[in-house]
């Protein structure tokens, strides 16, 4: 246990800024109880509920595991979304903080501890009530616990190492459950709680350590990457261990994941998906996500985005993300040193294509399926689809329509049995301005003029500048490409 | 093209498709129901390419079809569907039983549920190899098993996300869902395995079927038409509270900037939003 646990029960804090964390030590101890016994369920759900949701990772992914039929819960490979709330962003698991308090003074993060937010806490035993009433009501997957820093990154894990505890044990609970693991926490501790918990996941925050080091004074790459390293070990150590001994406790099943903010500062693409390119490789991290940048306080150091968060940028690195992981594309080949930023006109597949113009058109009839997976419009499950199915005969279009393959996009680059669909030019101005002429296939953010920075003295009228807007899009889109 | 056979049953075997003389087996619009007019069509021998299968009565009687209607029976479908599992296995059985609870209104543009579940099975009879069957969408029927196959897998896990439940006075867990199809199988089972301690009943209000739970008990199908309409509305006294919690934690997690209605509406479609309390307000 922590030096500090003997003052202090677990949850028994309320400060308002962190500059005065000295009288958490003990000597207003009373005062800062008071003001914890005010606050309901409801208030600290509230408070904690905005302090997590900039956290993008929630998903109930990577396990399966069936019920013991006699605890609640079970998981599911698949993953499980309950609903969507108004950003259109699925919610999962019951995604909350356990403090907001913070020693770190972290510029993008709204909980650092200059920041004007109220604060609260929850105390393990509502995180345990609160799970298990929501998860039995099919609200929740499961829990999503992470915290603000307090007192010291040991003591703050050893408070989540005794929620998930007392989940797992006191309450029983079979669901899925993935924490945050401190950075700068005992080794020790972060062992135990990964035997109770199915995903962790450790924020690498900003892709490169001179940003890190600028915004996130208090946390340094070492610190993150060590704790990585750790996990990757022992989920290593655990799937050995496990084939010999079938019924032995597993560790973190459903793999770690991190996360990346996007737009806080100036890094490339480049520079991004080639540290995600890094960290599945060295780290066999089961999932990267990309976090549009969303300015929660003034600060001089950070950008500020009158368009609102890069969303479309963020939209771009999941797709590329995607094609990463499932369909065998490498960082190189998707952007180099002179072409740092993806396409915003085209997704990274189809801007692949349209550069490498001489790997097409591909046989459907005969091509691999690293191959297939290459062509725009076929997904991964339809390669698996047309692998599957031209074994007993031979494809032709309106079979793959069937299968499930987005013709208008793959016709420019797909042949069955030595036949295009089309009479259609192999030419990149013609297929970028076809791609383009399918208005669905331009973002959303582009084709309703997102982009556009609204002047006060615009004098075109709307309908001049819709017919600009688009032939403005086609010509950068060619010129992109 | 007309053929002319002797006498009797051969004479009025004109196999020709599109409606010109037909053997029109009627059945109900359920597995059992099916499965028995797949084995009454087969022990019929009057030939494959003869033989129609229906899901319920036809919209027009066709002049020289001759209808046959088809009493489900237990012992029947239990035929078919051992044979179904011992000789293509489990996950061919599962594909087709899917694509039979399916509740996608009949059209005339597409073919028949029932038919189409025949005519898979007769070609995995002759190929000997039902998985290979299933992949080969190029076959009309198969392709439509695939379809129909697909939209109850889609629908039911839709409604294991989406759906809601609420505790009754009594400490019962209630759920109203509005499916499309028949999918209240697919739901006990998945919630008996993940709430095995509960007595929970999910109640399908277009079908008028519930499913119920007992605590370390197994899941039973039962009809719902008498359901006591007020008794599901008396709620425990904790069941407003959390809900209520669970409303605030709706509201806080969705980041204000990145607001998205339409990205909203595209995920969880508004026919789900009536039995979710964070979209229905209820």
């Amino acid at each position: 246990m922590n030096k500090y646990s003997k003052t202090l029960a677990i949850g028994e804090h309320m400060c308002y800024t962190c500059g005065e964390h000295q009288f958490r030590y003990g000597r207003k101890k009373v005062q800062s109880v008071k003001i914890q016994q005010e606050m309901t369920l409801m208030e600290k759900l509230s408070i904690l509920t905005d302090a997590a949701k900039y956290d993008v990772a929630c998903t109930s992914s990577g396990t399966d595991r069936r019920g013991n039929k006699k605890d609640m819960g079970n998981c599911l490979a698949a993953g499980l979304c309950h609903t969507f709330a108004a950003d259109g962003r699925c919610v999962s698991l019951l995604k909350i903080l356990f403090t907001n308090e913070c020693i770190f003074n972290c510029a993008y993060c709204q909980n650092n501890c200059n920041s004007d937010v109220p604060r609260a806490s929850f105390t393990p035993e509502e995180v345990c009530t609160l799970t298990m009433e929501f998860y039995r009501r099919n609200y929740i997957e499961g829990l999503f616990l992470s915290s603000g820093i307090l007192i010291s990154p040991g003591y703050t894990m050893e408070l989540i190492y005794q929620t998930i505890c007392r989940l797992r044990n006191v309450y029983h609970f079979n669901g899925y459950i993935h924490v945050k693991a401190i950075p700068g926490a005992d080794p020790a501790l972060i062992q135990k709680t990964g035997f109770l918990a199915d995903r962790m996941s450790i924020n690498l925050e900003l892709p490169t350590a001179d940003g890190l080091k600028k915004l996130a004074p208090c946390k340094s790459r070492n610190t993150i990457l060590r704790p990585m390293r750790q996990i990757q070990n022992s989920i290593a150590e655990n799937k050995n261990e496990l084939v010999v001994y079938r019924k032995a406790p597993q560790f973190v099943p459903a793999g770690q994941s991190t996360q990346m903010i996007i737009g806080a500062t100036p890094e490339s693409d480049f520079q991004i998906m080639s540290v995600a390119e890094a960290l599945y490789h060295n780290f066999d991290l089961k999932r990267v996500f990309y976090s549009a940048f969303i300015n929660v306080h003034p600060d001089a150091d950070l950008p500020v985005l009158p368009g609102g968060p890069p969303l479309l940028r963020e939209h771009r690195l999941y797709q590329a993300d995607w094609l990463l992981r499932y369909y065998h594309f490498t960082v190189d080949e998707l952007l180099s040193e002179d072409r740092p930023d993806f396409n915003i006109y085209l997704d990274p597949k189809c801007d692949w294509a349209l550069r490498h113009l001489d790997f097409f058109p591909v046989e459907i009839n005969r091509a691999s399926r690293r191959t297939l997976l290459r062509v725009p419009g076929i997904g991964y499950k339809s390669a698996e689809r047309i692998v599957k199915a031209r074994r007993t005969c031979c494809l032709d279009f309106s079979d793959l329509k069937k299968i499930g393959v987005v013709l208008k996009r793959a016709l420019y680059f797909i042949t069955c049995s030595g036949k295009m669909m089309y009479n259609t030019k192999i030419d990149e101005d013609y297929i970028c301005s076809c791609l383009m002429a399918d208005r669905t296939q331009i973002p959303r953010e582009i084709r309703e003029g997102g982009y556009r920075q609204i002047s006060l003295f615009d004098s075109a009228t709307p309908g001049e500048s819709a017919v600009t807007q688009e032939e403005l899009i086609r010509s950068e889109a060619v010129a992109g490409a | 093209m007309w053929t002319f056979g002797g006498q009797g049953e051969t004479g009025r075997m004109c196999a020709l498709r599109g409606g010109v003389f037909m053997y029109i087996f009627i059945c109900e619009d359920s597995l059992e129901g099916i499965f028995t007019g797949v084995y009454d069509a087969c022990a019929s021998r009057l030939g494959h390419r003869n033989i129609h299968l229906a899901s319920g009565e036809p919209e027009n009687y066709e002049l020289f079809s001759e209808y046959i209607r088809v009493t489900p029976s237990a012992e029947k479908t239990q035929k078919v569907v051992s044979t179904l599992i011992s000789r293509f296995g489990r996950q061919f059985y599962e594909s087709i039983c899917q694509a039979a609870m399916s509740g996608e209104r009949r059209s005339r543009k597409k073919m028949d549920k029932a038919d189409a579940i025949y005519e898979t099975i007769l070609l995995a009879l002759a190929c000997g190899d039902g998985q290979k069957v299933l992949l080969s969408l190029g076959e009309p029927c198969v392709y439509r098993v695939f379809e129909l196959c697909r939209a109850t897998n889609r629908e039911a896990c839709q409604h294991l996300q989406f759906l809601r439940f609420s505790e009754l006075e009594n400490g019962v867990l209630f759920a109203t869902i509005h499916p499309k199809d028949h999918i209240l199988p697919l739901l006990a089972e998945h919630f008996s395995d993940r709430l095995p301690a509960e007595n929970f009943m999910i109640y399908d209000a277009p079908h008028r079927l519930a499913a119920v739970h007992k605590a370390s008990g197994g899941y039973a199908l039962a009809d719902a038409g008498e359901l006591d309409h007020d008794k599901i509305k008396r709620y425990s006294g904790d069941e407003l509270e959390y809900r209520k919690l669970w409303l605030a934690f709706f509201d806080h997690i969705a980041i204000d900037s990145r607001r998205n209605p339409a990205l909203q509406m595209q995920m969880i479609p508004k026919r789900y939003w009536a039995d979710t309390p964070e979209l229905s307000r209820f």
